[in-house]
C-alpha cells in the first residue's frame, strides 16, 4: 500500500506505523466500517466514477475523431489537444484523490511548450506525461466502474444480509422446494430454506461479519487507483532526476554566495580595519610627539578590538560554536540575544545531523531578525519538534503580518536553502497578522 | 602635494586622510566611488589620487577602470591604485594605458608610512610605484621566461627593485652594495634583454615591464 495519509485525512483507527500491536489492529478491523478514511474513500469512488466515465468518453471520443481526421488539417491538432489535455484531468484526478483520500501522488513536471505552432503541436504529440494521462483515463474506466460497482455491490449485499430476518419476517414469502413441500423463507439454496429463527439469525451473523469485510474492497479499489496514478500520472524517473538536478544547483549557488558573502564580510571590515591598525602603528613608530603617540596606539587599539569583535562575528555565522551543543542550546542562544521577546520550545529528542541543524539554526536566526526588523511584533514564539521522522520549526510573531516568499526579506533565500535538503518552508501571513512561518526539514541531511 | 582620495571603507579612508595631512599635503577630496573619483579629480585637478580597486557599486573593478580613465583624460594626475590582494591582470592593465605616473600597491604597505608616502610622491612625479608582490608575479607570469633565464639571480633581484620604481641609489642602499655595481648590473640586464639604455628612471622600468609583457 502506497497510500500515505495527509494528516487531516489521518484514519484515528489505525494504529501509528511504529507501533504494530495485534490488539490495534483488531480495533482497526472493528473500527473500518465507522472510520473515517473508510467513507472518505467510499466518497471519493462515488464522486470519481462519474469523472472517469466522462475522461474515457472524451479520451476515446477524442482520440478516434482525431485519428480518423488525421488526413485533414485538424486530425494532427486534436490529437495534440487531446494529449495537452490529458494532463488536465489527471491534474484534476490526483487533486481529488489528495484532497479526499490523502494520496500521495505529486505533480509531474509542467508541459514544455515549444514557440510556434508547429512546436506547440510537435511538443504536445510527443508530450509523454500527457499519453501517459490518458493511458490512466482508460484504464481508470473500468477500474471505476467494475471496481467501484463491485465494491458498492458488496456492501449493499452485507446490509441486506444483516438485515434478512427483518424482510424475512416482513415479505413472508412462500416457495416450494423440489417435492412440492411449502417454504417460507427468502433465501435458499438448493432445497435448503432459511425459515426458521435460527438459520434467519445465521444469515444475519454472516451479514453482520460481511460489514466488516464490506470496507476493505473499497479501500483496496482506491489503493489499486492509487498505484495506477504513480504509476502513470505522478512524476516519472527523469522528473525526480531534473528536480535534483535543480536541488543540487541551488546547493552549489548556496555555498558560492555563501562563501562570496564570507569574503566580503572580510574583505570590507577585518581585513580593512587589520590594515588600519597597521597604518596607525606605522604612524605611531615614526612620530615623535608623546601626545600624538598615545592617541594613534589608542586608535590601534580600538582599531584591533573591533577586528576582534567583527573577526567573531564571522565565525558565528560561518558556523555557530555552540551548534556543537545542539540545536535547542544553540536556538536558546539565538533567542536570548533576539530583540524582540521570543518564547522557545523544543523537543527534538532525535538529534538532526550537523548539516540539518545548521541549516535549522540559520533559518530560524534569519527569520527572527526579519521579525526585529519589519513585522513591528513584540512577541515571537519558536517551536522546534519532531514529527514523522522530520524536523519542524515554526516561528510565529505578533505583527503586522504580508510576509511573502520574495518580498525581499530574504524568504526566497531560505526557502532555496532548505529545498535544497528536501525540505518545506510555508508562509502564512495575512496582511495585519500573525505571521507564521513553517519550515520542514528531514533528520538526516 | 595635492591628493584626492577613492576609498569606499570608512575607516582606510579617515586613516589616510589622517596620514596625509599629517604629513603635511593636501587632500582636496576622499571619495567613495569611481564615478565620484572622477568627479573630483576633474574639480581638483590633484597631482595624485589614491584610488581602492574594488568599490560600489560592482565591487569589482570600479577603481581600476576610474584610474585608467583618469589616466587617459588628464596624463598629469598620477595615480596609485592600492587594493587588498594583488591580480597581475589589473596591473597590466593599468600599465598598458600609461606610460608613467602610475602605481599599483598592496593596502599592507600603508603601515609602512615613509616608504607608502615616498612612492606616492614618485607617483604624483611622473614616476612608477609597483609593489614587491606585483613584480614577483609579474615576473613569474612572464611568457619570456627563457630571457629572464639568462639573467642572474642578483640582476633578477635587480631588475625587481628596478620594475617597482626604485632609482639606482635607491636600489644601492637596498642591496648594500654600490651605485656602481648597481649600474653595471643594469647594463647587464638591458644587454641580456636586448634593451637599449635610456636616461629616465621610470622609461627604462616601464621599457622592463613592457618586455616581460610582450
Amino acid at each position: 500500500m502506497t497510500w500515505q495519509a495527509d494528516p487531516t485525512m489521518i484514519d484515528q483507527t489505525l494504529p501509528p506505523p511504529t507501533l504494530p500491536r495485534a490488539g490495534g489492529r483488531w480495533r482497526a478491523f472493528l473500527r473500518a466500517p465507522i472510520s473515517k478514511h473508510t467513507w472518505a474513500c467510499f466518497l471519493y469512488l462515488v464522486i470519481s466514477g462519474p469523472l472517469a466515465v466522462a475522461g474515457f468518453m472524451f479520451v476515446v471520443g477524442f482520440l478516434a475523431f482525431g485519428v480518423f481526421s488525421a488526413i485533414t488539417f485538424v486530425g494532427l491538432p486534436l490529437i495534440g489537444f487531446t494529449v495537452v489535455s490529458g494532463r488536465w484531468w489527471a491534474r484534476l484526478h490526483r487533486r481529488l484523490a489528495r484532497k479526499m483520500v490523502g494520496a500521495r501522488v505529486e505533480d509531474p513536471a509542467p508541459f514544455q511548450r515549444r514557440p510556434g505552432l508547429l512546436g506547440w503541436l510537435s511538443a504536445a504529440l510527443t508530450d509523454t506525461t500527457g499519453w501517459r494521462a490518458l493511458v490512466y483515463l482508460v484504464l481508470k474506466f473500468p477500474l471505476a466502474v467494475v471496481g467501484a460497482f463491485g465494491a458498492a455491490l458488496f456492501w449493499v449485499e452485507a446490509v441486506i444480509t444483516f438485515l434478512y430476518p427483518v424482510w424475512w419476517k416482513i415479505g413472508d414469502p412462500t416457495n416450494k422446494d423440489s417435492h412440492g413441500r411449502i417454504h417460507h423463507s427468502a433465501l435458499q439454496f438448493g432445497d435448503f430454506f432459511f425459515e426458521t429463527w435460527p438459520r434467519a439469525l445465521m444469515v444475519m451473523v454472516v451479514g453482520f461479519v460481511a460489514l466488516f469485510l464490506a470496507p476493505w474492497p473499497v479501500r483496496a479499489v482506491v489503493a489499486l487507483d492509487g498505484v495506477l496514478m504513480r504509476w502513470l500520472i505522478g512524476p516519472r524517473r527523469s522528473d525526480r532526476v531534473r528536480e535534483l538536478e535543480e536541488k543540487r544547483s541551488h546547493a552549489v549557488e548556496d555555498s558560492a554566495a555563501a562563501l562570496r558573502r564570507i569574503e566580503r564580510d572580510l574583505h570590507d571590515g577585518t581585513q580593512a580595519r587589520l590594515v588600519a591598525l597597521a597604518m596607525r602603528l606605522g604612524q605611531a613608530r615614526e612620530t615623535d610627539d608623546p601626545e600624538r603617540l598615545r592617541e594613534l596606539v589608542g586608535n590601534a587599539h580600538d582599531n584591533a578590538k573591533d577586528a576582534i569583535a567583527e573577526l567573531r562575528d564571522l565565525v558565528r555565522g560561518i558556523h555557530p560554536p555552540v551548534l556543537d551543543q545542539g540545536l535547542d542550546a544553540a536556538l536558546a542562544t539565538l533567542a536570548a540575544r533576539s530583540a524582540v521577546p521570543v518564547e522557545l520550545h523544543t523537543h527534538v529528542p532525535q538529534r538532526p545531523s550537523p548539516a540539518i541543524e545548521t541549516i535549522a539554526y540559520f533559518c530560524v536566526a534569519e527569520l527572527i531578525t526579519n521579525i526585529a526588523k519589519h513585522s513591528g511584533a513584540r512577541h515571537a514564539n519558536v517551536q522546534a519538534f519532531e514529527r514523522d521522522a522530520r524536523l519542524h520549526l515554526e516561528v510565529r510573531d505578533d505583527g503586522h503580518g504580508g510576509a511573502r516568499i520574495g518580498a525581499g526579506t530574504g524568504l526566497s533565500g531560505l526557502d532555496e536553502r532548505v529545498r535544497t535538503v528536501d525540505g518545506a518552508l510555508t508562509v502564512h501571513s495575512p496582511p495585519g497578522g500573525p505571521t507564521v512561518i513553517a519550515v520542514e526539514l528531514p533528520l538526516g541531511g | 602635494m595635492k591628493i584626492v582620495i577613492a576609498e569606499d571603507a570608512a575607516i582606510l579612508r579617515d586613516g589616510l586622510i589622517q596620514l596625509l595631512t599629517d604629513r603635511g599635503h593636501e587632500v582636496a577630496a576622499a571619495v567613495g566611488d569611481g564615478d565620484a573619483l572622477r568627479a573630483a579629480v576633474a574639480e581638483h585637478d590633484p597631482d595624485v589620487a589614491v584610488v581602492d580597486i574594488r568599490m560600489p557599486p560592482s565591487f569589482t573593478d570600479e577603481g581600476l577602470r576610474a584610474a585608467i580613465a583618469i589616466r587617459r583624460e588628464r596624463p598629469n594626475v598620477g595615480v596609485l591604485v592600492f587594493s587588498q590582494w594583488v591580480e597581475t591582470r589589473y596591473a597590466a592593465e593599468l600599465l598598458a594605458t600609461s606610460s608613467s605616473g602610475v602605481g599599483y600597491l598592496l593596502k599592507d604597505r600603508v603601515a609602512d608610512v615613509s616608504e607608502f608616502v615616498e612612492a606616492l610622491t614618485r607617483v604624483a612625479a611622473g614616476g612608477t610605484a609597483l609593489d614587491p608582490e606585483v613584480v614577483s608575479q609579474l615576473l613569474g607570469a612572464s611568457r619570456r621566461g627563457d630571457a629572464l633565464a639568462a639573467l642572474t639571480p642578483r640582476e633578477r633581484e635587480v631588475l625587481g627593485l628596478m620594475a617597482e620604481g626604485r632609482s639606482n641609489v635607491a636600489i644601492a642602499r637596498q642591496l648594500v652594495v654600490t651605485e656602481r655595481a648597481v649600474e653595471k648590473h643594469v647594463a647587464n640586464i638591458f644587454t641580456k634583454l636586448d634593451l637599449p639604455p635610456s636616461g629616465e628612471d621610470h622609461r627604462r622600468v616601464l621599457a622592463v615591464l613592457r618586455y616581460l609583457e610582450s
